[in-house]
């Protein structure tokens, strides 16, 4: 027995099993986490090797290049890249995505320790570190405080900090800018040369002086109990009276060389919020925690936090990627219902009955909920892309079922009996509702097997369609007969009802319109070439228009959020860099009131950290976060915000060069994200000068461009170091080596940790150096004094020269040459045009032969992807092609109807120009989509002609008959599909430019293929059609002569 | 005894149904998915893409009284819905065991 038949038997059955479907599939909604994108995994491992004191070049010479050698073989490998600067090298592979990285981890650990062998004794092992999205700080606070900010580090990390840890999902939580408390010693190095001392041994006396130690046990009676000699500082204080020496039977007491100050480490960073002292606390997610839930776990937390801190200490929400994704995911799923009512409201115009709605309407939720059964199993989230991909689904899961009904109408009209009209009915179409849903399937089917970052985004588009409209074929043969059979009357309505005007209005102007259409169609069937040259010449013109729309990776979007860099000439001081940071603080929160929070910090913080390889800081640099108000608060977006601080930036003769990047986009695109839309070109060449010249050719060619900004060459300028040159030969004669020079001098400068001063269970550290005032010029430098070990007291100037010395402050590699990156954000241009652009006077710029340039950035990712996309275009049409053909056993029939298709680009591109959108990995998966959708109407037409040429019809009269008679459905599934666009494109908000070019795709190319497929194609059917019943009619000859 | 030989649209099954347990009509034969044409009107029932619909068959033997209700019947339902295709032909039964 089939499906339909037994479910118009047994509709308890049926009704049970679906609503258990939907059961579930609500359970699963309910369950399902939210997040913005699909879960992905950037294939990147990078390689962290620390040479303290040693130079970019050497970094480069002595590690990287070791290291890079080393990865040579590893499997899955795409690029290396890596940066030496001073004291670090980081390497970063990239690897194909999809690499099992656990694999390839173990491979790089093999290989790094390898070359471990090959790497000077002073470097340390090198780490292996694997990044991921998660390292992208889930929520940033920003903390002020007045008085307490003395003491806010341990206010924040027992207060703050330790009860957030707890939290589930919760990973690292990065506290920076907050001033450390430590018992500052700083010497007077006169006064210690006169008591014959050095820094060493003042510390040394210090630590020996800070002792908590065990003695052994003490048996006493019956009992045994441990001793314990208790001898640190109680108080910092007491350090001031250590007696440090004793020679020449006099006392010297650390006060009497030294002053003692219990206080804040010198602060190397500035950190502020709104232009107050800041504390910033980043919160890290764990891999596999979800951003929204664990955000507001956050939140939830913060709140209950906030009561127990003191009243002067302000904590501020400065960042939090939960904002907007669920600002997008609300707007999107606002959008969906808009959807929804577009269609069920087609679907009354239409039909004009309600009970015959509402049954093709059931259709909709039910296949809906299956696609979030599907996310549910296979641990996918509500994101952006699944809530698109149910959009799109929206207008396709109702064809089926219209398509089922009005065949049960039919039958019913003609006075069958209500089970039997609904078994029957549902029978006859079964194998065409089938095949057209093949054709879908064959366009999404295939999105699923994307490789790349587009395959991650699109894989679950690809599943959730496929899984919708699969389950709408089975709604449509199951739950659709079955309530026909009970609910669907063939009475014609009452003309007074207020549903049966309705219904006749509706009619009426749906008569009248197939009406127009037949005469229209009987013309173009009689001038079939004049329709096919309009319809070459409408193609051809539209193909046009491509040239005049330009072309980007990825739409970028409007995220509240804006970050940005300024640098000042190398070597600029804390103090001089800060001045500059609070001019630009005040005019920022002054002139721009879109802007909610300024957070700016400046300076170094701790040269060697993990945060350091990530954001690139340093005394001269400013970094900026910003967080504007919600989109709908303000007028202008965060391009045209980021345009106009450019300009307030550019004025400050101080800065050599800054970035003001809208969104945030940079710190993803290291993630192989690509978002943001920017163009990298590549110099390769090992050459310093040579590469030099040409990037700044490449720079100043891009400043000519409309519509780029924030050019940035990636290697800065030559820095200036201060190099002390060692006369060896002097200083082996003293008996002293590089090793303990170089300590002692950082000693003096730096400082040296003596010992920890402990308070409440809180370590501070004791740090011992010169006094700043003998430690600020070349002459103090030149003047410090160092022990020999003989105990004689030697001046550095007499073993070394100090000299003045440039060096390259960062060697960026990529694939083993050096390479200098040229990058502009793009305002207003595309990538396509731009690129183009710096091709064409690229042959006047004199590239020498060992030069090479190469493009990057979202270019790069945009010709990765519009390849594997223009793949993906010819995969869908063959496959389209294969079940066309086999549906209807023919190799004619496909390709007549596959002629829509080409207008459905036509209208692509047109939607594309009319709405200044760009062709961008995102409108292209409209245009993949449009294949299979729109051959679906041709399949409607020509299948129906067909069968009324079968039945005996002229081809004329075949061709017009069925396309008044099929009028109807073909504008139905079009405009079901056509209108649930429409709320995609008007709605304005979050997340919203990253869906839109795709509605706009699929609105306008179903809408132009659509009015192409009605004319068009018929009148290419009767020119094949002809040639048919000609050949048809000569085999029919030849037989009669045959038989005599 | 008469024998009479109903085929109809498939769509008319209950309504078939109705008719013969109506007039306690108990005895019949039955065929499932025919296919065939009228004389002079009708679309031919085939079962194939382009004529989809299919017939189905009884063949009833019962007493001559109750053949003219019969036939009564099913001309009126035929009458009703004229497009679904109903005939009924009746013919005498010789001799039966």
């Amino acid at each position: 027995m089939s499906l339909y038949s037994t479910s118009v038997k047994k509709p308890v059955s049926t009704i049970m099993i679906l609503i258990g479907v939907v059961i579930f599939g609500l359970y699963s909604y309910f369950q399902l986490p939210v997040d913005y994108f699909p879960k992905i995994d950037p294939p990147f491992i990078s390689v962290f090797a620390y040479y303290t004191g040693a130079n970019a070049l050497d970094v480069e010479q002595n590690i990287t290049r070791k290291l890079e050698d080393g990865f040579g073989s590893i499997t899955n490998l795409k690029k290396i890249t890596s940066k030496s600067k001073d004291n670090i090298s980081v390497v970063t592979l990239e690897f194909e995505w999809g690499t099992n990285l656990d694999e390839a981890t173990n491979e790089v650990r093999n290989a790094v320790g390898l070359a471990e062998r090959n790497l000077p004794d002073e470097v340390e092992a090198p780490t292996i570190f694997k990044i991921s999205t998660s390292m992208m700080p889930v929520i940033m606070f920003s903390v002020t405080s007045n008085e307490s900010y003395e003491a806010i580090k341990d206010i924040l990390d027992k207060k703050l900090i330790q009860p957030l840890n707890r939290i589930d999902g919760v990973g690292n939580i990065i506290q920076t800018g907050a001033p450390v408390r430590a018992v500052m010693v700083d010497v007077d190095p006169r006064r210690l040369d006169a008591y014959n001392l050095t820094v060493e041994q003042i510390a040394g006396v210090l630590a020996a002086n800070n002792l908590s130690l065990p003695s052994g046990d003490l048996e006493m009676g019956k009992s045994d109990l441990p001793l314990r000699l208790q001898g640190e500082f109680e108080s910092s204080d007491i350090i001031n009276n250590i007696i440090v020496s004793n020679a020449n039977e006099k006392t010297v007491y650390l006060r009497d060389i030294a002053t003692v100050r219990d206080t804040l480490k010198d602060i190397k960073t500035y950190e502020r919020a709104n232009g107050g002292k800041n504390v910033r606390i980043m919160i890290q997610k764990q891999s596999d925690a979800n951003t929204v839930t664990v955000a507001q776990k956050i939140k939830k937390k913060l709140e209950e936090i906030k009561k127990t801190l003191p009243p002067d200490v302000k904590v501020e929400i400065l960042m939090d990627s939960s904002i907007n994704t669920l600002n997008s995911i609300n707007n999107l799923a606002e959008t969906l219902i808009y959807a929804l009512i577009f269609v069920v409201l087609v679907v009354l115009v239409f039909l004009g009955r309600g009970r015959a709605t509402f049954i093709i309407s059931l259709s909709i939720p039910i296949s809906l909920i299956a696609g979030f059964i599907y996310m549910y199993l296979s641990g996918g989230t509500i994101n952006i892309i699944t809530l698109s991909s149910l959009s799109i689904a929206i207008g396709l899961v109702v064809d089926d079922s219209i398509v089922v009904l009005e065949n049960i109408t039919k039958k019913l009209e003609r006075g069958g009996f209500a089970r039997e009209s609904a078994i029957f009915g549902t029978s006859e179409v079964s194998l065409a509702v089938v095949a057209s849903t093949l054709t879908i399937v064959a366009v999404f089917l295939p999105l699923t097997m994307l490789g790349g970052i587009t395959g991650i985004l699109f894989r679950p588009l690809g599943w959730v369609v496929t899984i919708t409209v699969a389950t709408s074929v089975i709604v449509s043969m199951t739950l659709v007969p079955a309530l026909s059979s009970k609910m669907l009357t063939a009475k014609t309505p009452d003309r007074k009802s207020f549903g049966g005007r309705i219904y006749w209005f509706s009619q009426n102007v749906l008569e009248r319109m197939d009406g127009f259409y037949a005469k229209t169609l009987s013309w173009a069937v009689g001038h079939r070439w004049t329709v096919i040259v309009i319809a070459v010449v409408v193609f051809g013109s539209s193909l046009l228009l491509v040239k005049v729309i330009g072309s980007e990776f990825m739409p970028s979007s409007d995220n509240d959020r804006i970050s940005g860099q300024v640098k000042l000439a190398q070597g600029t001081n804390l103090d001089e860099t800060i001045i500059t940071a609070m001019y630009l603080d005040s005019v920022f929160r002054t002139k721009y009131p879109e802007v909610e929070i300024v957070s700016s910090s400046a300076g170094s913080g701790d040269e060697s950290s993990l945060a350091a390889i990530f954001s690139e800081t340093g005394n001269y640099i400013i970094n900026y976060t910003f967080k504007m108000k919600q989109r709908k608060d303000r007028k202008r977006d965060i391009f045209e915000i980021a345009t106009e601080m450019r300009k307030d930036i550019e004025k400050l003769p101080e800065v050599e060069k800054f970035y003001v990047d809208p969104g945030s986009s940079r710190s993803s695109s290291a993630m192989g994200m690509g978002g943001g839309n920017n163009l990298e070109v590549k110099i390769y060449g090992n050459d310093f000068d040579e590469t030099n010249v040409i990037s700044e050719r490449i720079a100043d060619a891009l400043k000519t461009i409309k519509g780029t900004s924030d050019i940035l060459i990636s290697r800065d300028r030559e820095k200036t170091e201060m190099q002390l040159v060692l006369d060896n030969e002097k200083m082996t004669s003293f008996g002293l080596n590089t090793a303990t020079v170089a300590m002692a001098i950082r000693n003096r400068i730096n400082g040296l940790t003596a010992t920890k001063y402990k308070e409440d269970g809180d370590e501070y550290d004791v740090i011992v150096r010169y006094d700043e005032k003998f430690r600020r010029s070349t002459e103090d430098i030149q003047n410090i004094s160092i022990m020999t070990p003989q105990g004689k007291i030697i001046k550095l100037s007499e073993i070394t020269q100090l000299k003045r010395f440039y060096s390259p402050p960062n060697i960026e590699r990529e694939n083993k040459v050096r390479v200098v990156t040229v990058s502009a954000a793009l305002t207003g241009a595309d990538v396509g045009t731009v690129k183009a652009e710096i091709e064409k006077q690229l042959p006047s710029m004199n590239i020498p032969s060992d030069v090479s340039i190469d493009f990057g950035g979202s270019a790069e990712n945009m010709k990765d992807s519009f390849q594997s996309l223009f793949l993906l275009i010819l995969l869908s049409l063959i496959l389209v092609y294969i079940v066309m053909a086999s549906q209807f056993e023919s190799l004619t029939e496909p390709f007549i109807i596959m002629f829509s298709i080409p207008f459905a680009f036509t209208g692509v591109f047109l939607g594309l120009f009319v709405f200044h959108s760009t062709i961008s990995v995102i409108s292209l998966i409209g245009a993949v989509m449009l294949i299979g959708i729109v051959v679906k109407n041709g399949i409607i037409l020509v299948d129906y002609t067909n069968l009324e040429a079968d039945r005996g019809l002229s081809m004329k009269n075949a061709v017009i008959t069925a396309g008044r008679s099929r009028l109807r459905p073909v504008l139905m599934t079009s405009l079901t599909m056509i209108l649930a666009m429409i709320p995609m494109i008007v709605t304005r908000g979050s997340g919203s430019e990253m869906w839109r070019p795709m509605a706009i795709a699929i609105f306008f190319g179903l809408t132009v293929s659509t009015m192409v497929t009605l004319i068009l194609i018929p009148t290419i059917y009767t020119i094949f059609g002809v040639g048919k019943i000609k050949r048809a009619r000569k085999t029919q000859l030849k037989l009669q002569i045959k038989n005599g | 005894m008469k024998a009479v030989f109903i085929v109809y649209n498939q769509s008319l099954t209950g309504h078939i149904e109705d008719v013969l347990s109506n007039l306690r009509l108990r005895g019949f034969t039955r065929w499932t998915d025919i296919s065939g044409t009228g004389s002079e009107k009708g679309m031919p029932h085939e079962g194939t893409h382009t004529w989809p619909e299919l017939n189905n068959a009884h063949l009833v033997v019962t007493v001559d009284e109750k053949v003219t209700p019969l036939l009564e019947k099913l001309r009126n339902l035929n009458n009703t819905v004229e497009a679904q295709g109903l005939r009924a032909f009746v013919w005498n039964v010789e001799n039966m065991v």
